[in-house]
């Protein structure tokens, strides 16, 4: 469960999210779309806590992004666009790393079976250096399911992996959902998200311009016309030339 | 072609020094400006005001400034030979110019030539050759004062520079081209360097033969103007100064003391650069493969550099290592913290196989001086205290310098904070968990000095007072007050780094602007005074403590003990204080406030 209530997040006098609320429910996933600049990665960072928000209120499962920041960030876990990883570890002190953090225990079994999984088995005494960006992102992914998080932010999840590793991801997504995860995740991949995503925001310039499911959403911009995609939606809402 | 070069080192150039002046208005860049200024002011100009006052009073200078001149201009002649030299002997696998990343990626696929490409090196070169010439005649005119105009030396040196940059470059042309032709290749390496050692021997020879049958006339004399005068004899002697005459040319405009000195000597220097620079733009090779793999090198050392490792190692391509003990999955989340921060320490400059062998090193040549001293009885005096006195150096290093270099902590991981940020820790807990790796470091390096003190301190056992049991009492001391002190020492730059990141990183970059030579003296400033705002209350609290102690106890050892106790706990509260703020400063850290 993802509360977000009047998230505003200002640099500086530039605002760049601005009183954005929404809600994502277990099973739901959430696609923020928007141009770039739109402030789709500012509001990730703020909902996992990695940059302090101007002003708003966050709930992670429950429990305040604020007030109790250790509960909510050990329910959630954050996957940045660009892969950040310890340079000196290798794969699998990462894991072993992460598990301390985290305080997940046995983990062994699981890491095992995650990095078969993404196929970095083969990888799992190499140090960071030596990967490619897909692996490294892979990794990344790895690291945050190790403890099995309630909630789950992807800032652009799918640069930069190959096309299985795509397939894997999406279906990894939906079966997370399914067991009851709470999914927000941004992209400018719009046909991946209209096969993901449960609901859609579209953000343009730090504001909220539509939200809800991919149909009320589809249904608000269609002006009546049938098997408006989601392409096309976007571009209206956002106000593009070619609307 | 040259005309877009020029476009992008000039506007380059403007867009950062409006960058620059308009970041002053900032407060932070402001005062680091005004201190740096000051800083300046008192060190170097006023010095240097009063230096020219002093020198008409005494013509003297004016000779110290040549005879210092002439040695730097050796050691320089003898540097750029050795260069050279080594150019010959190993030249690199592929031939590459200094080009920066973005550089390359602009310009190597843009339609232009290779001798554009080589002449946009040599423009970049000349911008930091003008740069570093006129720092010179700034701050070091006093050093080497030939007595020419400042001009006139801001041009001498450019001369020597750009010789010597001009020169390196055109040789690793030559041998690339050579190496592309393959034949003869070995064979021109080997007659370059029997020709640059033979020229090197036959010009020692010949100052040797010079200074042995002119020697008794100069030791009469003393001071600098007999220096000098042996000098001046010496460069004019008759197969020296043929010898000499490539560097002497290159060098005559920075010793001229006069406009008409000057005005001969240019002439002949010019076309020396000039002939230099025919040489260079002539030279066509591949140059593209070998200026990436250097850009790549430079950009990694420079990375290196900014998360205080040794640059040499950023080239290697580290290996795996396991972890420097086993992490247990669950238990405190600091002892991870730890257990990584080793884990990349080791390309620190002060890593665990470093501080383990400095201490060994330390240990075996304790032994042997004091064997040694041993046999001489008056040898036996000075070991302890000298001893004692080292200690006390290297503990005050590791205290005020350490904190600088073993910085696998917060700041090192200044770029993964986007992760650290989402972690599950209290902030406080956090920051414990990213000191303990260097306090593991530098507290070693203390126990170390505190061991071979407690030996070496009074040696031969003429103090009464120094019981066994005392001995004892003051080695737990310190060594349980070590590691608190090495903590709150590290906490004090990671402080600055949550309190202002992007000065903080500006800081650790080489060059900058002066603003902010400003704030690293600040920093500098600050770690020093915040060391003794640590120390202050509690030594005078340890002194109470201990002489009201020693008075109840009437002993030393147990009042010493109880000393330690006051201090341990002044410190502790201290540091926690201190821990707490910083947790509180990472929880509210913005990641993206600052670091632009
Ligand atoms: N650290 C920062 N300081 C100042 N402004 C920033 C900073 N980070 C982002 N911005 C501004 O905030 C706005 C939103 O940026 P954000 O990165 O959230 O966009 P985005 O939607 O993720 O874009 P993209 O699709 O390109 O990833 C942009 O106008 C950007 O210029
Ligand atoms: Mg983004």
């Amino acid at each position: 469960m993802i509360e977000v209530e009047a998230l505003t997040k200002r640099y500086g006098a530039f605002t760049a999210v601005s009183a954005l609320s929404f809600c994502v429910r277990p099973g739901e996933v959430l696609g923020l779309v928007g141009p770039n600049g739109a402030g789709k990665t500012s509001t990730l960072r703020c909902m996992a806590g990695v940059i302090p928000m101007s002003s708003g209120e966050v709930r992670i499962a429950g429990a305040s992004l604020d007030a109790d920041p250790v509960a909510a960030k050990r329910a959630l876990a954050f996957f940045p666009d660009e892969p950040r990883l310890f340079e000196y570890l290798t794969v699998r002190q990462h894991l072993a790393f992460v598990a301390r953090i985290y305080g997940v225990g046995p983990y062994e079994d699981l890491a095992r079976r995650l990095l078969e999984e993404l196929e970095l088995a083969d990888k799992a005494d190499v140090l960071p250096g030596e990967l490619s960006r897909g692996m490294k992102q892979k990794l990344v992914i790895a690291c945050g399911l190790l403890h099995s998080p309630k909630v789950m932010f992807f800032d652009e999840p799918l640069t930069g992996l190959d096309p299985l590793g795509i397939r894997r991801m999406k279906d990894s997504i939906i079966r997370r959902a399914s067991e009851g995860a709470s999914i927000v995740l941004s992209s400018h991949l719009l046909h991946l998200l209209e096969e993901v995503c449960t609901h859609v925001l579209i953000l343009k310039k730090g504001v909220k311009v539509a939200d809800g499911t991919l149909e009320e959403v589809a249904a608000r911009f269609s002006n009546g016309e049938a098997g408006v995609g989601l392409e096309e939606v976007f571009i209206r809402a956002t106000g593009g030339t070619e609307a | 072609m040259i005309g877009a070069l020029l476009y992008l080192r000039l506007t380059s150039l403007r867009n950062l020094v409006v960058y620059r002046v308009r970041r002053l208005r900032q407060p932070k860049y402001l005062f680091g400006a005004a201190v740096a200024v000051a800083y300046i002011y008192f060190f170097f100009l006023r010095r240097l005001s009063y230096s020219t006052g002093a020198q008409a009073a005494a013509p003297a200078m004016a000779d110290v400034g040549r005879v210092v001149a002439a040695f730097i201009c050796t050691a320089a002649a003898g540097a750029a030979l050795v260069r050279v030299a080594f150019a010959w002997i190993a030249p690199s696998e592929k031939p590459g110019l200094r080009f920066s990343e973005a550089e390359i990626a602009f310009l190597f696929p843009a339609p232009m030539t290779r001798r554009a490409l080589i002449h946009f090196r040599l423009l970049s070169a000349q911008a930091a050759i003008l740069l570093t010439s006129a720092l010179i005649v700034f701050f070091f005119r006093r050093m080497g004062d030939t007595g020419g105009g400042r001009v006139a030396t801001w041009i001498g040196w450019w001369v020597i520079l750009s010789t010597f940059d001009l020169h390196v470059t055109g040789t690793n042309l030559t041998l690339a081209r050579l190496r592309d032709r393959g034949r003869g290749f070995v064979l021109w390496r080997v007659l370059a360097v029997a020709a640059i050692v033979s020229y090197a021997a036959a010009v020692v020879l010949c100052a040797a033969a010079y200074l042995n049958a002119h020697s008794a006339g100069f030791l009469a004399g003393s001071g600098p103007g007999a220096m000098g005068r042996m000098l001046d004899g010496l460069a004019s002697s008759s197969p020296l100064r043929w010898l000499i005459l490539p560097f002497g040319v290159v060098f005559a405009p920075y010793f001229a003391r006069s406009p008409a000195d000057f005005a001969l000597a240019i002439v002949p220097a010019l076309a020396v650069v000039a002939l230099h620079y025919l040489w260079v733009a002539r030279t066509e090779v591949r140059i593209e493969e070998g200026s990436m793999a250097l850009a790549e090198r430079r950009a990694a050392a420079r990375t290196a550099m900014q998360r205080g490792e040794a640059p040499a190692s950023a080239g290697a391509r580290p290996k795996p290592l396991p972890g420097p003990f086993p992490l247990e999955p669950a238990g405190l989340p600091e002892i991870a913290l730890l257990w990584k921060n080793l884990l990349s320490m080791r390309n620190s400059l002060l890593n665990r196989r470093t501080v383990a062998l400095s201490v060994w090193f330390l240990v075996c040549g304790l032994m042997v001086a004091r064997t040694v001293l041993a046999q001489n009885a008056r040898g036996g005096d000075i070991y302890g205290p000298i001893v004692v006195m080292l200690c006390f150096i290297v503990a005050g290093y590791t205290l005020l310098v350490g904190p600088q270099i073993a910085r696998q902590d917060l700041r090192g991981d200044l770029p993964n904070m986007d992760i650290l940020k989402t972690y599950p820790v209290e902030g406080w807990r956090l920051a414990l968990g990213e000191l303990l790796a260097p306090t593991a470091i530098l507290t070693a390096v203390l126990w170390a000095c505190i061991v071979v003190c407690a030996f070496a301190f009074d040696s031969r056992g003429d103090l009464e007072w120094l019981t066994p049991a005392v001995r004892a009492a003051g080695v737990l001391c310190l060594g349980a007050a070590a590691p608190f002190l090495c903590l709150l020492q590290l906490i004090v730059p990671n402080m600055m780094m949550v309190l202002m990141p992007g000065w903080y990183q500006a800081t650790r970059s080489r060059g900058g602007g002066i603003e902010l030579m400003g704030q690293r003296l600040i920093l500098g400033a600050g770690q020093l005074l915040l060391a003794l705002l640590v120390a202050v209350p509690a030594t005078i609290v340890a002194a109470l403590v201990l002489v009201s102690a020693y008075w109840w106890f009437g002993a030393a050892a147990p009042a010493l003990l109880v000393a330690l106790l006051a201090v341990l706990s002044i410190l502790a509260s201290e540091l926690v204080v201190a821990l707490w703020w910083l947790g509180e400063r990472i929880a509210g850290f913005d990641v993206s406030a600052d670091s632009r």
